[in-house]
């Protein structure tokens, strides 16, 4: 549904994307994960034909994307960072006009609308304008704007920045309800909880390059770590931690602030052995905890560095 | 048609703000009239002061000075007390006293020496009255060095004829002006200020955060989008001077029609609202950020009353000095102001007139294509 090629956008001296590659398939929720900065945005507005590009090839629906290409317009919904929405108008109005940007049919287009505002959960808040809202309710605006007109592909650039819990659940499981309902939705996001929780499919950029790809289970196999261990313990001596190094599967040990972080390739009785080793040598010890890999760890390990640094 | 209802939605959300500039315009133009039908200015009358003077000399030519002065003023004889003379200039019971020495003649005509005065100070009646003692004594002075005495300087001196002012009107401002020529010399202020509060309002609307670009990623051209945009904004500016002309029908209907100048009026105003409207959209163009309505009342209000003040809607052009005249030729309403003093002095307006109309109406149309050109360019570098 679309394809990335080679794209290349440079300002001035700056590489926002290099030689970008993506690919997305129909009916997939694809995520584009990345610190900020990381290019996200930027790939967007180059698909949605916002930004022109260096080098590159952008298909969307089979067709090369360009500004005037009207009839893929048609076939996408855009939800963008910012809350994008009039505030002169109340919040059927505004859903009702960025529907009517799609759909002239007046009855069709009611229908729509009614659907988009019970689909946000802004029944109660359709004769309100935008300043009257909190947070959490002008994101689903701004999503139910994008997505009224059901198109086949929804783009979506951080749509829960700066919402609270319950409205970013919300806000997700919705996505999750359009996919079901058959559209194709990219979701950028830097918050790997989330993109974890509802993409099908993820891209990892950096520097404006996708470093991997793939579901999150071949992301996290495509690197060492297969478990990371936490234990509170108090004074752990230098040799101490040599012998935990030596065990069976640990490839890394930290230990800062008497908080000792053990990472294990992908093994059974990771946790067992090294309990074990801490009965033996006597060492007293708080709280234990273990972790699959998460899409952090798959970031740490390709580029050296936190997601969210 | 979306777009173009799009902007008539937000437009119906100024629609309290129109009203209110529409009642101060009904108010300024009523109240303005009200004050020129009160105080028609038709005759010119010159200044009385009250003066008192203190006579120590007597003699003939004194006597024609109080003669001279009583003719336009108050003259009053005073005793030379000191301590009265200060309590009436304080309470205002005089504004000059003329202190006359003995042998006067001699004194301030033969050695020259300065008359003593006391005045109020700063006072413009008392500089008023200085002109007029020294223009006595100059002549007193040319008689008396053509060999005159004392006595025969005084009889030529009353023999003078005094001085007739014959008041000349070169224009219309002392005459009543017609009513509605009032209404039409204010309505650039309307027309400034709600279209370039609403339609600013409206392009900073469209423009604000993120809107653009989901603008541009719609599925409706760019080229309909800015069509409906310039429909939109073409029938609020062509309903607000229908609004205009209405008001000028229903306040002064038939004096109106038969002024001669109807045809002048609509098209002076038609012009203008081109203009204002022009000047809204770059004013719309430019204002934006954080504190954008603010900022647009700031920027609205300096301007609609800056160019009211400067190009002779809220004082006539008549009034001004060549140097605020020579500024506010690079403003438009100062043309239309220009053609509407015109209109409303000659009514029906043929030859040189007629000529100096078509130039004030076609400078205002360059300037409403220059203001469209500069907001193409200012809305393409904010687009960069």
């Amino acid at each position: 549904m679309v394809e990335i090629k080679n794209l290349v956008k440079r300002y001035g001296d700056v590489v926002a994307l290099d030689h970008l590659n993506l690919q997305v398939r129909e009916g997939e929720i694809f995520g584009l994960l990345g610190p900020n900065g990381s290019g996200k945005t930027t790939a967007i507005n180059c698909m949605l034909a916002l930004l022109s590009f260096d080098r590159g090839d952008i298909r969307l629906f089979g067709e090369e994307m360009s500004p005037d290409n009207y009839k893929v317009k048609q076939q996408i919904g855009i939800v963008l960072q910012n809350v994008a929405v009039f505030d002169e108008l109340t919040v059927y109005e505004n859903i009702d006009y960025f529907c009517g940007l799609y759909i002239r049919d007046k009855a069709r287009r009611k229908e729509l609308v009614d659907e988009a505002i019970a689909f946000a959960g802004l029944e109660e808040y359709q004769k309100k304008r935008p300043p009257k809202l909190s947070g959490g309710l002008l994101r689903r605006l701004n999503i139910a704007c994008g997505i009224a007109h059901k198109p086949k592909l929804i783009i979506m650039d951080e749509p829960t920045v700066a919402v609270d819990p319950q409205s970013r659940n919300k806000i997700l499981e919705g996505i999750q309800e359009l996919n079901r309902q058959g559209s194709t939705i990219i979701y950028t996001s830097h918050y790997m909880e989330e993109v974890e929780q509802i993409c099908t499919r993820i891209a990892i950029l950096d520097h404006g390059r996708s470093i991997a790809v793939g579901t999150k289970e071949e992301l996290k196999m495509m690197i060492k770590t297969g478990e990371t261990i936490t234990i509170e313990a108090v004074a752990l001596a230098g040799e101490q931690l040599a012998a935990i190094r030596d065990l069976p599967h640990v490839f890394a040990v930290d230990y800062e602030g008497q908080v000792l972080t053990v990472r294990c390739t992908k093994a059974r009785h990771n946790l067992l052995s090294l309990l074990n080793y801490l009965q033996e040598q006597e060492i007293v010890f708080g709280r234990v905890f273990s972790e699959l890999p998460t899409l952090n760890d798959v970031f740490l390990e390709i580029t050296g560095k936190q997601l969210r640094d | 048609m979306t777009v173009f209802k799009g902007y008539m939605r937000v437009m119906k959300h100024n629609r309290g703000l129109i009203l209110l500039y529409l009642a101060v315009f009904t108010g300024i133009t009523m109240l303005f009239q009200r004050m020129a039908g009160n105080n028609p200015v038709t005759s010119y009358r010159a200044q009385s002061v009250r003066i008192a003077i203190v006579d120590e000399d007597g003699e003939s030519l004194a006597g024609e000075l109080k003669e001279y002065l009583g003719q336009c003023h108050q003259v009053s004889v005073m005793e030379n007390d000191r301590a009265r003379m200060q309590e009436d200039l304080f309470y205002r019971d005089v504004e000059y006293i003329i202190h006359i020495p003995e042998h006067f003649f001699e004194t301030c005509i033969v050695e020259g020496r300065k008359l003593q005065v006391t005045k109020v100070p700063g006072s413009y009646t008392a500089f008023y009255v200085d002109q007029q003692i020294s223009s006595f004594l100059n002549h007193a002075k040319v008689y008396y060095a053509a060999g005159f005495t004392q006595e025969e300087t005084a009889a030529a001196l009353s023999e003078a004829e005094p001085v007739k002012v014959e008041l000349m009107d070169s224009g219309r401002t002392l005459e009543e002006m017609p009513d509605y020529g009032f209404y039409f010399q204010y309505l650039p202020y309307l027309f400034l200020s709600v279209l370039c509060y609403v339609m600013g309002n409206v392009i900073a609307a469209f423009g604000k955060g993120d809107l653009p670009k989901r603008m541009r990623a719609s599925a409706v051209s760019a080229r309909r989008q800015s069509l409906e945009g310039l429909l939109a904004s073409a029938a609020m500016a062509m309903g607000l001077w229908a609004v205009a002309v209405a008001g000028a029908f229903l306040f002064y209907g038939k004096r109106l029609v038969e002024s001669g100048g109807l045809p002048f009026y609509l098209l002076n105003s038609f012009m203008l609202v081109l203009v204002a409207l022009s000047i809204s959209y770059l004013v719309g163009t430019l204002v934006h950020g954080k504190n954008q309505v603010n900022t647009l009342n700031g920027v609205v209000n300096v301007l609609s009353l800056g160019m009211c003040f400067l190009c002779g809607v809220f004082v006539s052009l008549d009034v001004m000095s060549k140097g605020v005249k020579t500024v506010a030729q690079f403003l438009p309403v100062y043309w239309y102001e220009v053609v509407n003093e015109l209109v409303v002095e000659f009514g029906s307006v043929t030859g040189e007139a007629q000529r100096t109309v078509f130039l004030g109406i076609g400078m205002q149309a360059v300037f409403a294509a220059a203001l469209v050109c500069v907001t193409l360019v200012a809305a393409k570098w904010k687009r960069v």
